[in-house]
């Protein structure tokens, strides 16, 4: 009997370790890495984001559509309703925020607890947006929470679970002026012409790199490889001068080299990822990475592991192993990808003391390597939806938390404890981002390949209905390729079985 | 599931012991060497188990008490010491309200168990009614269910009945154990005859017999049987996981997982906070190991 007990309490973690197995610190972010704002860098800002698109006159909320839907009933979102409230309306917030980004919500929310009487926000953290997601699938809707954060990949899978009010009900019935924000990031949560959610934190994924290895590889650290070819070059110099034993350290997680990476990888190339241009004008009926660009991208990263210039770290299950082998004490990589909002987390960490021989000065933060050999990047993160049926006065306090978190001067703190892209222009004049863009040019990197990406079907990235799943087989087919398989065959088997979830989620959709 | 570990070492070390005092028996006499050999062979193997399994163990403990800036640092060689990343374990894990949720549940599922166990098993023992024997089959049969295969069902019900971060959704699905009736009733089974005759002819009933004779004999079994309960309530994660969202209401193993997520650049909180969860089960199955082990295998023969 002993041993069944074992057995019972082995397979209870070994079900639990796979259901965490993609929780990723890359979703984290962190605290204040960011040097002391100096005064004389204040006034310097307005004019730093030149590069931005001028926020057109008639900018609206919505996506670019094909699609006739009708606008969504502004009366779902009775953003008055909190008027006749009597006492604080109570909003309960999950999100999947963790570390130090959990800190930054916690400090956002507690200023707004503070700075108003009507609304009380309290926060449920529930570790990761995969069990953020599972729980919220598997809650009858009364015990959901009143304002839930999903990532990215969430879109259609929200919108068919027909559990939460389109954001833009609650934009068109305040009168929400969104004109300031990067298109890109409302656009990346609409589809079929309707805003669902509301962007928060916007992260993508950023090139890491180690400083010294550069210097000692002979290379300029100030500028860090563009396109892939140039990722190759200085792997090359890199393992040939014995700077480090290997270029970069890649993965196949998820929500990373196996999944996220690639999406953002086909939208550089200017690819489609999956049909009806990228499943935006309607539902998307197959995945597209299976044809040669995704052949050719695969082989050439395949190559590089074969070659001994990358190194493939695993499944990456923590999301910390691609970074950790940057601090390998024997064998160590010199670059590796991971998003932007690990930024605060790894600067923690070095200046913590955690990493021997490796400061916070050491590391480098390049633009993601792509094949076009210009920076662009996809709206990646996460973003806030309000939950159906928690009652007007419910709604109107879920939605004036919002309202907070999406101002500039959110927006700017925001962005500098975590890493976090700023999701519209004005932040970018306020402090304590006004500075630290300046000053540590790091934390700008992100921002800028995402302003600097064009308007463009491919460059709004895919909406799946099982993308979240889409990302799991593509993920093992990465893994199977890194490992030494068949590129063809494993991505066609992968697109094969993506395709037939696609199909399945639209049958019962 | 860690802290088991070393409990099973512990006993698999007492059996190879015991069987290497009886196999040398023998041969000690004429053939010393060989003897010492086989000796030393088998305690090497034990060392080398024994290892194996202390090792991940001695690094957690290590790494508990190391300070941050040194936990990476040579992390076999224990060359720093403090007690704070205990103290802020504590505090920032709130392991506090986490080992007193684990506790309560933990409590209640013991005495729940206990109690469904002891009268199903009575009943299916002592008592005659029809469909006895498919019953129990049925009965039985549910230990074949494993509990991933019915997570989904039991959420949903837990939710229905509106009991998600509760205690009682935290105990609900584990009140009645198919493994505890069986137990006691391969107990109950080679109870004398004599016994119940004798109790039946002083006027006692079910509930009396029970009670005041059936219980008291049984009394090693069913302390078995409430240790284990505990021991498993205790180390449950997947379920308290599943139907907390609150983080109030989680319980020590799944409120580590918090730990770990607000604490990704701080392994040693992490560890320190795994030491303090395992403190009061590994007292525990030190404590009570051997009656755990007695207690288990006591139907055993008979039955």
């Amino acid at each position: 009997m002993n041993r069944r007990f074992a057995f019972t309490m082995l397979a209870g973690v070994l079900v639990a370790a796979s259901c965490s197995s993609s929780d990723s610190i890359l979703e984290s972010g962190n605290e204040t890495p960011t040097t002391a704002a100096s005064p004389t860098t204040v006034a310097a800002s307005p004019g730093t984001d030149d590069t931005d698109a001028p926020p057109s006159s008639d900018a609206t909320t919505i996506a670019p559509t094909t699609s006739t839907t009708p606008p969504p009933d502004p009366g779902l979102c009775p953003v008055d309703a909190l008027e006749n409230a009597d006492g604080p309306v109570e909003v309960l917030f999950w999100h999947g925020l963790n570390g130090a980004t959990n800190d930054g919500i916690e400090y956002l929310a507690a200023e707004y607890n503070a700075s108003q009487s009507k609304v009380k926000v309290r926060l449920e953290p529930q570790g990761s947006y995969d069990s953020t997601i599972d729980k919220y699938v598997q809650t009858s809707q009364a015990s959901r929470p009143d304002l839930v954060m999903f990532p990215e990949y969430m879109v259609q899978q929200t919108v068919d679970s027909d559990s939460v009010i389109p954001i833009q009900s609650c934009i068109e019935a305040a009168g929400f002026d969104t004109s300031a924000f990067r298109q890109a990031t409302l656009k990346a949560y609409a589809t079929a012409g309707v805003q669902w959610a509301m962007p928060f934190n916007v992260s993508n994924p950023v090139l890491y790199f180690n400083r010294r290895m550069f210097e000692k590889a002979g290379l300029d650290p100030d500028a860090p490889p563009q396109s892939l070819q140039e990722l190759r070059e200085y792997s090359q110099a890199i393992v040939d001068s014995g700077a480090a034993s290997y270029g970069i350290a890649i993965d196949s997680g998820t929500d990373s080299g196996g999944g996220w990476f690639l999406e953002q990888w086909f939208a550089n190339a200017g690819e489609l990822y999956a049909d009806n241009d990228n499943g935006r004008t309607a539902p998307a009926t197959k995945v597209l990475y299976d044809g040669p660009v995704g052949v050719e991208l695969l082989t050439f990263l395949q190559q590089m592991v074969q070659d001994g210039l990358a190194y493939y770290v695993g499944g990456n299950a923590t999301g910390q192993d691609n970074f950790l082998k940057l601090a390998d004490q024997t064998a160590p990589a010199a670059m590796t990808i991971g998003t932007s909002a690990a930024m605060g987390t790894v600067f923690d960490a070095l200046d913590g003391g955690l990493i021997p021989g490796i400061t916070n000065e050491d590391v480098g933060i390049g633009p993601l390597p792509g094949p076009s050999g210009t920076p662009t990047a996809l709206v990646g993160g996460a973003a806030l939806y309000v939950v159906a049926d928690h009652g007007d006065e419910t709604t109107a306090a879920a939605w004036d938390f919002i309202t907070y978190l999406v101002s500039a001067q959110s927006q700017s703190e925001w962005a500098v404890q975590t890493g976090y892209v700023p999701i519209r222009a004005d932040a970018l004049s306020l402090e304590p981002v006004a500075s630290t863009y300046t000053d540590d040019p790091r934390f700008r990197v992100a921002y800028d390949q995402l302003i600097g990406s064009p308007d463009e079907p491919a460059l709004q990235g895919p909406i799946l209905g099982p993308q979240r799943e889409v990302r799991v087989v593509t993920a093992l087919a990465v893994a199977d390729i890194f490992e030494g398989g068949d590129v063809q065959t494993a991505l066609t088997d992968a697109a094969a079985r993506a395709n037939a979830l696609i199909a399945d989620y639209n049958a019962y959709n | 599931m860690a802290v088991s570990e070393p409990g099973e070492a512990t006993g698999v070390i007492d059996d190879a012991t015991d069987k290497a005092r009886s196999g040398g028996r023998p041969s000690s006499s004429a053939f010393s060497t060989p003897r010492g050999i086989r000796l030393a062979g088998r305690y090497a193997l034990l060392g080398l188990v024994t290892f194996i399994v202390l090792f991940p163990v001695y690094t957690t403990i290590v790494a508990s008490l190391k300070p941050g800036n040194r936990v990476l640092q040579n992390p076999l060689v224990p060359n720093a010491f403090t007690l704070d990343i205990f103290r802020e374990a504590w505090t920032e894990g709130r392991l506090g309200r986490f080992i007193l949720n684990s506790l309560v549940v933990a409590v209640v599922v013991t005495v729940c168990q206990v109690a469904t166990s002891v009268m199903s098993g009575y009943a299916f023992a002592m008592l005659d009614f029809p469909g006895r024997g498919v019953l129990f089959m049925v009965f039985l049969a549910t230990l074949l269910v494993p509990l991933e295969a019915t997570l989904v069902v039991n959420r949903r019900t837990i939710d229905s009945l509106g009991w998600l971060n509760s205690y009682q959704g935290l105990a609900a699905p584990f009140l009645a154990t198919a493994f505890g009736t069986f137990l006691l009733r391969q107990v109950f089974l080679g109870f004398p005859d004599e016994l119940r005759d004798a109790a039946r002819i002083d006027g006692a009933g079910h509930t009396r017999f029970l009670w005041h004779v059936a219980l008291p004999v049984v009394r090693p079994t069913v302390g078995a049987l409430a240790l284990f309960s505990f021991l498993s309530s205790w180390n449950q994660y997947l379920w308290p996981n599943l139907i907390t969202t609150e983080s109030d209401m989680n319980t020590v193993q799944s409120g580590l997982r918090s730990l770990r997520y607000s604490t990704l650049d701080k392994p040693n909180l992490l560890m320190a906070g795994t030491v303090i969860a395992a403190v009061p089960i590994f007292a525990a199955l030190l404590v009570f190991q051997r009656q755990l082990v007695r207690g288990l295998t006591a139907g055993a023969v008979k039955g």
